[in-house]
């Protein structure tokens, strides 16, 4: 058989991984199989989390939003008992910019569920 | 729609290129090829696939170098200032959202309060779950300073039988104390033990258990701080006598 030589097919082929894991801490950046192990628990977690995120901003947007709420005097379940039956259909990302950003509005919306 | 029209025309006129392109040259080389044109079932998917060559160029709307659809644009209109949708994206703090010298400082008389009701609340304060800025990734939270915490009271038999335990890391070296004995020996240790397991346990849960600051008798060096009152909503935090 002819000799053959490999030419830069591997160096093309880790190349992409090594381009996944830049900036990576220590060897998981620098030597391949390390950072071929990274690299695929960075794509798995980066799958799961962004279904977690979702989960994730939900819960901080109703921590935000209890927190505005309670130092309005209420609690955040009544609050939003009180704007369903107000039907008042802002929803909770919203709820907490608006009180974040914009006090005197969230305000007004206390006053206008507590009629 | 022009487009609409193209496909079929582009269609036909991939059909007519394929053609032609089998017909032998006339030059010198004689060069063969067993080609005969794409067959059938190609041409047919050609034709499916077909994208119009020429983008309609009409006014593009840029927001921060991205383009904006037809439909979108009347959101855009009256805007002249681009920037960060502030509205749309939740509220991550900047550094300068909660830099230290510019916290809020608490204040707390400790004296004839019920110690676990009393450190829940130093606790929310500390960590900022009363603010709607909270993020439980960065610390903004308050400062918070307990006074008399040699007077922090108990209910029931708490006093001398609430054990306080440590562990020196030798064998054998489970060291316990009441709470009366460790009220007389050191004050302060109460409160910053019930704070401290009601923070974060972590790198931040640290770093916010140094913004608890607790001293034995009414007198605090944080007067030029002037903290003020810790807001309190428990209604049995007061040890009625």
């Amino acid at each position: 058989m002819t000799r053959v030589k490999r030419g830069y097919v591997a160096r093309k082929r880790r190349k992409n991984i090594f381009t996944l894991t830049s900036g990576f801490q220590g060897a998981h950046s620098k030597l391949f199989r390390t950072a071929n192990q990274q690299g695929m628990r960075a794509l798995a977690s980066s799958y799961r989390d962004r279904n977690r995120r979702k989960r994730d901003l939900r819960r901080l947007w109703i921590t935000r939003i209890n927190a505005a709420a309670r130092n309005n005097g209420i609690s955040y379940n009544k609050l939003i008992q009180n704007l369903y039956q107000n039907q008042i259909l802002l929803n909770r990302k919203m709820l907490a910019q608006i009180a974040l950003l914009d006090t005197n509005c969230f305000s007004t919306i206390m006053k206008k569920i507590n009629e | 729609m022009a487009s609409a029209a193209a496909p079929t025309s582009m269609a036909a006129r991939f059909a007519s290129m394929s053609v032609s392109s089998t017909t032998t040259p006339t030059s010198a080389v004689k060069l063969s090829s067993s080609f005969t044109g794409n067959s059938a079932s190609l041409l047919s998917l050609r034709r499916r696939v077909t994208v119009p060559l020429v983008r309609p160029r009409n006014l593009q709307v840029h927001a921060k170098g991205g383009f904006i659809p037809a439909e979108h644009r009347w959101m855009y209109e009256g805007i002249e200032k681009m920037g960060p949708d502030v509205w749309n994206s939740t509220y991550y703090p900047k550094a300068d959202d909660h830099k230290n010298v510019e916290k809020k400082w608490y204040i707390v008389d400790a004296a004839d309060k019920r110690l676990g009701r009393l450190a829940s609340t130093i606790a929310i304060h500390i960590r900022g779950k009363d603010v709607p800025s909270f993020t439980p990734s960065t610390d903004m939270g308050a400062y918070v300073v307990v006074i008399n915490a040699g007077k922090v009271a108990v209910t029931g038999k708490k006093r001398d039988q609430k054990l306080y335990r440590r562990h020196s890391g030798r064998p054998g070296g489970m060291k316990e104390e009441t709470f009366d004995n460790l009220q007389k020996r050191i004050p302060e240790r109460i409160v910053e033990h019930a704070v401290r397991g009601m923070l974060p346990k972590g790198r931040l849960g640290r770093r916010l258990f140094t913004h608890l600051k607790v001293y034995n008798g009414s007198d605090h060096p944080h007067v030029a701080q002037q903290p003020a009152p810790l807001p309190i909503t428990d209604k049995r935090i007061n040890i009625v006598q």
